[in-house]
């Protein structure tokens, strides 16, 4: 074919592309009769959604379609069995998987990354008297037999009765780490005549998706992470109503399908009661509960490495809480710069929007930390007095209160409402579950009248200012509420919003959240709803705001200001005063700090594309500190470098664990 | 010659229009991307993904719009709402897009019914009012999503450029410099010792991945050279972060002129190192062919000097095909060196282009991408142009 002909065909294609874009059937009115609603996003084909006929227009005949028989209602035909459970934990020797992908940790480190049940060992809610799934080939032996599961006379894999093999699905990620531990698990499994069928697969697919994977318990083992927080929660891992299942539009992350009401009532119990006596005794059922039905095998905690110059003091690395927080006790004699690499730059530094480890690690240096989170509990260095407002000492008061219609209020299971009519409706007019919560936790109907608990928390800063020496005011905190909770402002999650039902300002340094009845968040003292933000500061960057202040800006369009994005105003120990993109951060102490004046005087951020150019750097000796997050674990060239005593390196169990989930249905 | 680029200058176009329709598509059917962050951030602790979130980022990246208007809007901007022709508004309820999916009925005024699978539709008059950028056509490449965010890519790909054209420009001259004579002397010495050594040294360049070769220079020239007191070079980045002693060189100030050359050093070193080796194997067989010619020969026998013969005649034949070569390196000095600027930490345009691919920053990897295929297009078309010059036995027409 000619140019020419080419050409002239292209020509045609482009025209009526262009055309085709541009014509259609216009009609000046339409009304759309919705007959199934699916997720634009998630393109959902399967969800189960209530199908409904609407009588917009008489002559319509709206076919209804016919409710899907549930799935994941079928007992595993194996694993429903106690005993194979029990006996897949006791063949799973946990030191030797930590081993395999921590050669170079002491005996002593591995013995602390061992894990028997979902909190880590020593924390406040962890229950010693959990069984521990100890390894003993022998006593797995056993139990398979008992559950009818024998090693054919030829040897080989267990069969049953019918002769067939005891083999099992196993998914995980395609993480060399998983498939390192992966494979001697395997291995061990084998030896106790278990034979799995091993599939690794993308992470970001296998852990994320909504439409395949983990979320739609397309599993019958499986290893993942969960990342522990100072507080253990597990309402939405463990409870019955937190199973994802079609019906509920795969919500919740109880991915083994576990349902047992004692540990169910304790778990929720434990995240929505305040006494913290009676949590640690809800969260000990739970655990004995956990271990008792062996759904999930607890394995390892990682081991979080880090690595910093031999002279530098004051340092202090934490699973729970980010090293910057003691940026102030930071120390290197002799120079006034330290420098700290990063394998990931921040987007920006708008951490509303934001949710990497970068922004917020960055963040920390510029901002105050009012509440930190070491070892698995919280601090208040932030707060009057460093006291977090709890209950008994009068910084929160939990009341009773009378329900009337129209009031907002949260159910048993946690969703928000409007009661009205003697009903509850969610934001669509649904009806919701009509239980409620009383004072004492105890579930009860929902009547015009009845008593429910609210709470109101006063959390106390202590007063400061930001760096340009303003002194931070109520409006910078009136500011704050009303970006934080403005749903066009691009945050992460409006649920406490959403669950807030006033806040008041009565000092500039102050704030009083009530939140709606029935709304006890366990955490209420340590988790402030929103921050400061300056609202006197003057906006530079061209735009229709420039020249105004951020108090003029509308909150959908904050995320569109340098101001925000990255040369914030921060009230904390240090000052940014330059970004090259790429390449690193310049902070510098910040004069006005309220807390304690850091004594390096500058600090540099580099950026390095990956985290090996930041292993590189930091034997090379031009970077002072590579953090867990930078670095992927314990390092042999850095341990290497530690042992010959060139720069210091810490290995603490971190917050993330993994663990073997076992599905107790089937599709 | 008019003619020919001319419509030279249409192929270009064109192809730039379907390679930008092709990739455009590409990115977006590809896994990731903002809706399963949301889906991360959100339905990773246990909640459903929220409607509001799903609409309000749906709407940002607009998708919520069909495949072709979207590209539109991208490319120069267009639709912004219905057309306006003779002050009417036509086209207002032309359905350009779908915002929640689900099985609908619409009924018509005139009784009609459809069946539709859009429980949302998207108008035309619904873009009113939304943000947009001015299409790629009129070098608006939109904002950063997730590298930096909400900065826009023309001033983000502004801050890589100048680093990216400083490492390549650098490499790909010194290659030049040192591949030309280099490949002239091994051809014209051809089975000497030195070709052997040449010819040793180039296998292995060609043979080892960039990667590779990064990082056994990073081991060695960066961290053993300074554990046994040799100037070492630095691992990582374009310039210092605070002044450090180097043996012989002394001490290095940030940002001086003599840091950024030493920074410089290893990767122009490794990416010289790669392109030279390639280089040199070309000029060598494309000499040792034309040394072969009969006109060689007869240069040879009509007394000529063999200087003369070798830089006259034959290395301008010779470099025929390499001219065209070197023209197409155009767009990897703009693009940058993925790899390499990786290893390095080297902040340019590579290093960009796989971040935004890692990140699924779409306008970002989109604007380097076109960026590239506009320049490779184009040094394809200065080749071509290049031929009639260099060999006046070619004509365009």
């Amino acid at each position: 074919m000619s140019d020419k002909k080419l050409w002239r065909i292209a020509s045609v294609l482009a025209a009526g592309s262009m055309i085709l874009a541009a014509c259609g059937n216009a009609t000046p009115v339409i009304q759309t009769v919705v007959v199934k609603e699916t997720s634009a996003a998630i393109k959902e084909t399967s969800i189960v959604v209530q199908t409904k006929e609407v009588s917009v227009e008489k002559t319509v005949q709206v076919q209804v379609t016919a409710q899907p028989k549930a799935d994941w209602s079928t007992p595993h035909p194996i694993l429903s069995d106690l005993k194979v459970r029990q006996a897949l934990a006791t063949c799973v020797n946990r030191d030797d998987l930590i081993s395999s992908v921590y050669p170079t940790l002491s005996a002593e480190d591995k013995a602390k990354l061992r894990m028997n049940t979902f909190i880590v060992k020593g924390t406040k809610f962890y229950d010693s008297n959990a069984i521990d799934y100890t390894y003993d080939i022998t006593a797995a032996g056993k139990l398979l037999d008992d559950a009818g599961w024998t090693i054919p006379k030829n040897g080989g894999f267990r069969e049953n009765a019918n002769g067939d093999r005891l083999t099992l699905k196993f998914l995980t990620t395609n993480a060399s780490f998983r498939q390192t531990w992966s494979a001697v698990m395997i291995k061990q499994l084998e030896k106790c005549g278990v034979q799995l069928a091993a599939s690794y697969v993308a992470g970001a697919a296998y852990l994320f998706s909504p439409q395949t994977g983990l979320r739609r318990r397309d599993f019958e083992l499986s290893a993942y992470a969960w990342v522990g927080q100072p507080d253990p929660g597990g309402e939405t891992l463990y409870a019955c109503n937190q199973v994802p299942l079609p019906t509920n539009g795969w919500a919740g992350q109880n991915y083994m399908g576990w349902c047992n009401q004692a540990a169910s009532t304790a778990i929720r119990l434990a995240n929505n009661t305040l006494d913290e006596n009676e949590r640690k005794k809800q969260y000990a059922i739970v655990q004995e509960e956990f271990a008792k039905d062996m759904v999930s095998l607890p394995l390892f905690q990682r081991a979080e490495a880090a690595a910093y110059n031999k002279n530098l003091k004051g340092i202090k690395f934490d699973a729970t809480q980010y090293y910057p927080a003691s940026v102030t006790d930071w120390e290197l004699p002799g120079k006034d710069t330290v420098v700290l690499g990063l394998s990931q730059e921040p987007s920006s530094l708008f951490g509303l929007v934001e949710d990497s480890y970068a922004t917020s690690l960055v963040n920390q240096f510029l901002f105050s930390q009012d509440i930190t989170g070491y070892n698995y509990d919280y601090q208040g260095p932030g707060m009057v007095d460093q006291k977090l407002p709890k209950i008994d000492n009068g910084g929160a008061k939990l009341v009773e209160v009378a329900v009337k219609d129209g009031d907002k209020l949260v159910n048993s299971t946690g969703d928000i409402g409007t009661f009205k009519g003697g009903k509850l409706l969610d934001g669509d007019g649904k009806e919701l579950t009509a239980k409620v919560k009383n004072l004492k936790g105890e579930e009860i109907d929902l009547k015009e009248g009845v008593m429910m608990p609210q709470l109101a928390v006063t959390f106390k800063f202590v007063p400061r200012t930001w760096s340009d020496g303003q002194a931070v005011s109520k409006a910078d905190y009136q500011l704050g509420y009303k970006l934080t909770c403005d749903h066009t402002s691009g945050a992460v999650s409006y649920d406490t919003c959403d669950r807030t039902s006033k806040v008041d300002f009565a000092t500039d340094t102050s704030y009083t959240i009530t939140y709606v009845p029935g709304y006890t968040p366990p955490l209420y003292y340590a988790t402030p709803l929103f921050g400061a933000y300056p609202a006197h500061r003057v906006i530079e960057s061209e735009g229709p705001y420039k020249g105004k202040t951020l108090a003029d800006v509308e909150p959908k369009d904050f995320g569109t200001l340098k101001e925000i994005l990255e040369t914030p105003l921060g009230d904390g120990p240090y000052i940014l005063t330059k970004w090259d993109k790429q390449q690193r951060m310049v902070l510098t102490a910040n004069p006005k700090y309220w807390g304690p004046q850091p004594k390096v005087k500058n600090l540099i951020i580099q950026f390095f594309a990956e985290s090996q150019g930041a292993i590189a750097a930091m034997l090379q000796g031009t970077v002072d500190i590579i953090g867990g997050e930078t670095l992927p674990g314990p390092d042999k060239s850095i341990h290497d470098a530690a042992a010959a005593g060139k720069l210091n390196e810490v290995v603490i169990p971190s917050a993330t664990w993994e663990h073997l989930d076992i599905n107790l249905f089937v599709k | 010659m008019v003619t020919y680029l001319v419509r030279r200058l249409f192929q270009m176009v064109f192809v730039l229009l379907v390679v930008t329709f092709v990739s455009y598509t590409l990115f977006y059917v590809a896994p990731g991307g903002p809706l399963a962050a949301i889906g991360q951030l959100q339905g990773a602790k246990g909640g459903k993904i929220r409607e509001e979130d799903l609409v309000r980022v749906m709407q940002q990246y607009e998708l919520d719009l069909y495949h072709v208007p979207r590209f539109l809007r991208w490319i120069i901007g267009e639709p912004r709402g219905p057309i306006t022709i003779f002050g009417q508004e036509i086209l207002g309820a032309l359905e350009i897009g779908c915002l929640k999916e689900g099985q609908a009925q619409r009924v018509y005024p005139d009784g009609r019914v459809e069946t539709t699978n859009c429980v949302k539709p998207v108008y035309l008059k619904d873009l009113v009012g939304r943000t947009t950028t001015l299409g790629i056509l009129r070098f608006d490449f939109g904002r950063s999503q997730q590298i930096s965010r909400g900065m826009p890519v023309m001033d983000l790909l502004g801050t890589r450029i100048v680093p990216t054209l400083v490492l390549m420009g650098i490499s790909e001259l010194l290659a030049l410099l040192i591949a030309v004579p280099i490949g002239i002397y091994s051809a014209v010495k051809q089975y000497s010792r030195f070709d052997y050594f040449i010819t040793t040294v180039t296998f292995v360049g060609s043979a080892m991945p960039t990667l590779f070769l990064g990082v056994m220079a990073i081991l060695v020239f960066g961290l053993l050279f300074k554990d046994i007191g040799l100037p070492f070079l630095p691992a990582q980045g374009a310039t210092s972060n605070v002044e450090i002693a180097v043996p012989l060189f002394g001490m290095i100030t940030p940002e001086s002129i003599g840091d950024k050359l030493w920074h410089l050093a290893m990767p122009v070193g490794v990416l010289t190192f790669v392109n030279l080796a390639g280089w040199s194997r070309f000029i060598r067989s494309s000499m040792l062919e034309v040394l072969r010619q009969d006109y060689i020969r007869t240069a040879r026998s009509k007394g000529l000097e063999e200087t003369t013969v070798i830089l006259k005649h034959a290395l301008r034949n010779a470099l025929i095909p390499f001219v065209t070569l070197v023209v197409t390196l155009i767009p990897a000095v703009f693009g940058g060196a993925i790899i390499t600027e990786s290893v390095f930490s080297w902040p340019g345009m590579g290093r960009l282009y796989i971040e935004a691919l890692n990140l699924s920053d779409y306008p970002v990897a989109m604007a380097t991408l076109m960026i590239s295929t506009f320049l490779t297009l184009f040094a394809f078309l200065l080749s071509d142009l290049l031929y009639p010059i260099v060999d006046p036995r070619i004509r365009l027409n």
